[in-house]
């Protein structure tokens, strides 16, 4: 079947010649791609690595919708077809200390195995476009590279890990990390030229957590105990710890803070990274420092500075980011293409569910005693399929239709299916799931995040 | 260049005259031999300017740097040779490792004349020694031969595979057999000088007669026998006898494999443990393996068969050392045999560097470094190293020496009880802040690297570089197709097999999918993220069980396996050259390192005949049309358990983690 929603790459203008980056030991080529552009890079000599991952000499590495560096300790000659948005040579790079914070690390690691403590679990916070993300790649990959098995946490539902936006994830990453293409894939029917990863899901459906604390806060301690869980149970794991990536948003003070106090206590922090902000620090400081964790360590709390090669990312290229990812999920990348299936189903055939819309908290307005069993107010508004649905994306969690609310919006993902259609007539909708069969019966939740996708299905 | 001046201002000089060498220009190969043989004092920092413009160069003027040193050794010798020689073997390799199928070649007959004497000269002694141009050899006997494989694997790839990661082996042209130093038709080069060395002034009566031979000769000439430059004796094109080389020529190159084989094996026999003489049986047999399963592109072929021709005119690998080979330099102990190696040489941290961040060398490496010739005293046919040892430079050392003794300094090995590892040395201070070289001769004398970072705003920002090798040359064992890095010991080359094979199976499993197509999995539930696990072969795995087998996963995949199985190759010419009965192909036959002895793998033996192990598991398995697969990761993942199952075993612990 013919899909719009396929053209995800243009091809190289192989009419150019290609440029060749002499960068000297300690700098980086900064480089920003277009999207609908592409181009191929090639590592022609020298070491050199991106976010962390090294690159493998003579093989072409493609880049479309992409800003990031490259950056080489060692010195490196990088060959570059096709043309960027931007591109520079960077000298001056806080690698040297985003670097020896793994070490730093590392070295609580090996302490940790050896008086039989916990490895550190690393939160990073700061403002938007600080390179939070970056850092936790960088952080991820170095630690795989020394032969660890760290769990990377998002808990920034603007951008997805291994997902779509909208989610939080955890991933445990024990192969080398997608250059190409962000954090990589999560598992398909087929192979995959890079080792996918095996993501936990959960979906809030909002870009900002303070939106709905009372929703974004238990998901997040669900996804917290997951990941406990799996550090007990696996001693790789244990001996590596985690490394949490978080919205910019709660940075920003107020209530803010205290998600962040519910991360660093749900997670049981050890480790706080501030990057690029003075005053978060300070204040991450006064809260935070001296005090201990559940198990006992003093909680460190560093800062950093934030690379120069943070650019503010405009809300059309976040948006052109989504949209790839949501693609990406159906439809797969340049390296392997994956096939969606449309199918019809019949309105009685869902169980749709959407945050209760209250503009305002209602448990907090409620007198303690109040929050009973037939007076609690519902997390939940059930939906029957509108027109409105069209193009929206719902995910479905490991929950029953006819489990309690909490336990639907505690559950984590199965899976999402895109809504191409909505006949109400007929009272059936044109869905596209990512896999053939039948769909789970299980329960679904609409959020207004990530935006609608129209031209997904021709 | 006047006596007296300081080394660094004549190695700056030096860099500078090289660094405007873009070209094969024979002048200022000439004026660069000059300056060197007029500045022998300094031959140390010449050399070390050298052999780093070798390393730093682009490919494209990698050979017109080896040029220099190849006329500065021949026409100044002594002591070029000895400087030059101790890191030839990354000089050369590192080099070859990046340049272009054309200018190997080059190489290659440039290295044939460094067996050699200096044509001309009264000298009798190569240029280089015996056993530093063997391990040369070696070595790439065997990268070639990896290389063969390797193209053998990328016919399973499928064709887009082929087009965007593939290199396509050059087509050869007309210059393919150029000489190293180029014709003088060539509008490439200057012409020569008139006379050898005219043009420099006669610096302080420290110029040296003009030797008896012609500079220009002197270089030229990779061949056994030296031809006037002027004459261009590869000029007839390659292409007739390339392409219609005679079916009978590959009957013959066969016989002489195995020829070599049988010869081989012969003085495998005799000295049992010798790395040089195995790594060489196995890369014949490999080379065997392939010439009778493929049909070569014929310059493949004739490359093979140059090899073949320099092996069998150079039968005496390592057994008998050249007299000033550095046998260990341990009398008072008798090393055991495998684990002895010559030490006491300080490493080349910046040449080493270059090589182990090259593709595909560190392979080369791993199997170099113990191709370092370490025949026991009993064994060594002549007892010249009696009176040997103690008199011998450090310089004659192998690089793998040099390499292993870093590996040990680093805790990366295990030391060596004969040899003291902590060198003159001592501790440094820790490395300073810009451009210090990332390996630090101070950091190998340390017992193990020293992680001194603190989370601190201080201590973050002091550079570490001896904390960066941790995560490159620590782990020399590189792949070339992602980049994923191993350690040079054993379990590191299993790991890497098992990646390799990963990868293997992946790109061959990508042809099938390409058909199939292929979808986006559902997500796993909590239970079965917590008790999922990545096996080594690089897959996650989401079978609960697999959680305490992992560490022994490796050694039960290999038991699971088929593929996996081998048993020792049969000494009985008449089972040797039988097929498997069920797919009438020949077995492979390697070397397996624990058990010290070649086996064939895949291999089961049922009554009097051996089988592929993967072939009669499958016919076993009813009907046996359907491939087998075993540990396939996408067949764990693919499939989702029933949704249900495990939730009341999720609710459990969440619900004991809630009360806590
Ligand atoms: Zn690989
Ligand atoms: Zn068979």
């Amino acid at each position: 079947m013919s899909l719009p929603g396929l053209e995800l790459s243009a091809s190289v203008e192989t009419n150019i010649e290609p440029t060749v980056q002499d960068l000297k030991e300690g700098s980086e080529w900064r480089f920003e791609v277009a999207f609908g552009h592409q181009i191929e890079v090639k590592l022609l000599s020298g070491n050199a690595e991106l976010f962390g991952t090294e690159l493998a000499q003579k093989q072409p590495y493609t880049f479309t919708g992409t800003k990031a560096a490259i950056y080489t300790w060692h010195g490196c000659q990088l060959e570059v077809h096709g043309e960027c948005q931007s591109e520079y040579i960077a000298e001056e790079t806080p690698m040297i200390s985003y670097a020896n914070l793994h070490f730093a690390l590392e070295k609580s690691r090996e302490e940790a195995s050896t008086t039989a403590r916990d490895a550190p679990r690393v939160l990073i916070v700061g403002p938007e476009n600080a390179g939070k993300t970056s850092l936790v790649k960088l952080l991820t990959a170095y630690a795989t590279r020394s032969g660890r098995q760290p769990i990377a946490i998002n808990l920034d539902t603007k951008e997805g890990m291994l997902s779509i936006p909208g989610t939080m994830s955890a991933a445990a990453f024990s192969s080398i990390i997608d250059v190409e293409d962000g954090w990589g894939s999560s598992p398909t029917t087929g192979p995959s030229p890079v080792p996918v990863k095996l993501p936990l899901v959960y979906f809030l459906g909002l870009a900002n957590p303070e939106d709905k604390t009372s929703v974004y806060k238990p998901i997040m301690t669900r996804l917290a105990l997951s990941v406990l869980n799996r550090l007990q149970d696996d001693g790789e794991s244990r001996g590596t710890g985690c490394i949490i990536d978080t919205p910019g948003v709660i940075s920003q003070g107020k209530g803010g803070y205290e998600i962040i106090q519910h991360i660093v206590s749900d997670f049981s922090v050890s480790v706080i990274v501030v990057l690029g902000s003075e005053r978060l620090y300070s204040d991450m400081v006064r809260r935070f420092n001296g005090q201990r964790t559940s198990v006992g360590e003093t909680i460190a709390v560093i800062k950093l500075d934030k690379s120069g090669g943070c650019v503010d990312r405009d809300e059309a290229y976040l948006q052109q980011v989504r949209q790839a990812q949501i693609r990406e999920y159906f439809f797969g990348d340049a390296k392997s293409t994956l096939s969606p299936h449309t199918q019809q189903v019949d309105f009685t055939a869902v169980s749709i569910y959407r945050w209760a819309d209250s503009s305002v908290d209602l448990t907090s307005l409620l007198p303690g005693d109040a929050v009973e069993e037939n007076l609690a107010p519902s997390i939940f508004d059930k939906e029957e399929p509108s027109p409105q649905m069209q193009n929206a994306i719902l995910a479905i969690v490991h929950a029953d239709p006819s489990d309690p609310q909490e336990t639907i919006r505690d559950a984590s993902v199965i899976g999402f299916i895109y809504v191409a259609e909505v006949d109400e007539k007929r009272r059936k909708l044109k869905i596209l799931a990512p896999l053939s069969g039948r769909l789970p019966n299980k329960a679904m939740i609409w959020g207004s995040w990530p935006e609608g996708v129209t031209d997904m299905v021709g | 260049m006047s006596v007296g001046l300081p080394s660094d201002e004549v190695a700056e000089d030096y860099k500078n005259s090289l660094e405007d060498l873009t070209a094969n220009s024979r002048y200022e190969i000439s004026n660069l031999t000059v300056i060197a043989r007029e500045n022998t004092e300094h031959a140390m920092a010449i050399s070390r300017v050298l052999e780093n413009h070798i390393k730093n160069v682009p490919p494209d003027r990698k050979l017109p740097a080896l040029y220099v040193l190849d006329s500065v050794v021949k026409n100044v010798g002594t002591p070029y040779t000895i400087f030059l020689g101790r890191n030839l073997f990354y000089t050369f390799m590192g080099a070859y490792s990046l340049v272009n199928q054309q200018t190997r070649r080059k190489l290659d007959e440039m290295l044939k004349t460094w067996k050699e004497p200096v044509p001309g000269s009264q000298e009798t002694n190569p240029v280089f020694p015996h056993d530093t141009t063997r391990q040369i050899e070696t070595a790439l006997l065997k990268a070639r031969t990896t290389a063969l494989q390797l193209q053998q694997q990328n016919q399973f790839r499928a064709p887009q595979e082929l087009t965007a990661r593939g290199r396509p082996i050059p087509t050869p042209n007309t210059q393919w057999r150029n000489t190293p130093t180029p014709p003088q038709a060539n509008s490439l080069y200057y012409p020569p000088p008139p006379q050898s060395y005219p043009q420099r002034s006669v610096p302080n009566g420290n110029f040296q007669s003009p030797p008896p031979f012609p500079p220009i000769s002197q270089y030229a000439p990779p061949h056994d026998h030296p031809q006037p430059y002027h004459q261009q004796p590869y000029q007839q094109p390659p292409g007739y006898s390339q392409y219609s080389l005679p079916s009978q020529n590959l009957d013959s190159l066969k016989r002489d494999i195995a020829d070599l084989v049988g010869k081989t094996k012969q003085e495998f026999a005799s000295i049992p443990y010798n790395d040089t003489l195995r790594i060489r049986l196995q890369a014949l047999l490999d080379l065997q393996n392939i010439l009778s399963t493929q049909q070569l592109p014929p310059h493949e072929i004739q490359a093979i068969r140059d090899q073949v021709a320099q092996l069998s005119g150079n039968p005496h690998p390592p057994s008998v050392p050249p007299p000033y080979v550095a046998t260990p330099p341990v009398p008072q102990q008798q090393p055991p045999p495998r684990s002895s190696q010559p030490q006491g040489s300080t490493p080349q941290p910046g040449d080493l560097q270059a090589l182990l961040s090259s593709r595909n060398l560190a392979d080369i490496i791993a199997k170099a470094q113990r191709s370092t010739p370490t025949p026991p005293a009993t064994q060594a046919p002549r007892s010249q190293s009696q009176q040997g040892p103690t008199s011998y430079p450090p310089v004659s050392s192998g690089p793998g020496t040099d390499l292993m003794a870093m590996l040990r300094a680093k805790g990366l090995l295990p030391p060596n009880s004969n040899t003291p590892t902590n060198g003159p040395l001592g501790f440094a201070s820790p490395p300073s802040a810009t451009n210090t070289p990332p390996i630090l001769p101070a950091s190998l004398a340390r017992p193990a690297l020293i992680n001194d970072v603190d989370l601190t705003s201080t201590s973050l920002k002091i550079p570490r570089p001896h904390l960066i090798f941790t995560l490159y040359e620590a782990r020399p064992n590189q792949c070339s197709t992602c980049g994923r890095r191993f350690f040079a010991t054993k379990e590191g080359r299993e790991m890497k097999a098992c990646h390799l094979d990963w990868h293997f199976r992946t790109n061959r499993r990508l042809v099938d999918s390409a058909k199939r197509g292929q979808s986006r999995s559902w997500y796993v539930d909590e239970l079965e993220w917590i008790k999922s696990r990545d096996n080594p072969g690089d897959a996650p795995l989401t079978d609960a069980s697999s959680a305490a087998a992992k560490a022994t996963l490796a050694a039960s995949l290999a038991a699971a396996d088929p593929k996996k199985r081998h048993i020792p190759a049969p000494s009985d010419p008449a089972l040797a050259n039988q097929p498997c009965p069920i797919c009438q192909e020949k077995f492979a036959t390697v070397w397996n390192d624990e058990e010290q002895e070649f086996v064939w793998m895949d291999a089961i033996k049922l009554g009097n005949r051996v089988y592929h192990a993967s072939c009669h598991a499958e016919i076993k398995k009813d009907g046996g049309t359907t491939p087998l697969r075993i540990n396939t990761p996408d067949s764990v993942l693919g499939k989702r358990k029933s949704p249900s199952a495990g939730f009341s075993e999720i609710n459990s612990i969440y619900a004991k983690a809630v009360k806590t």
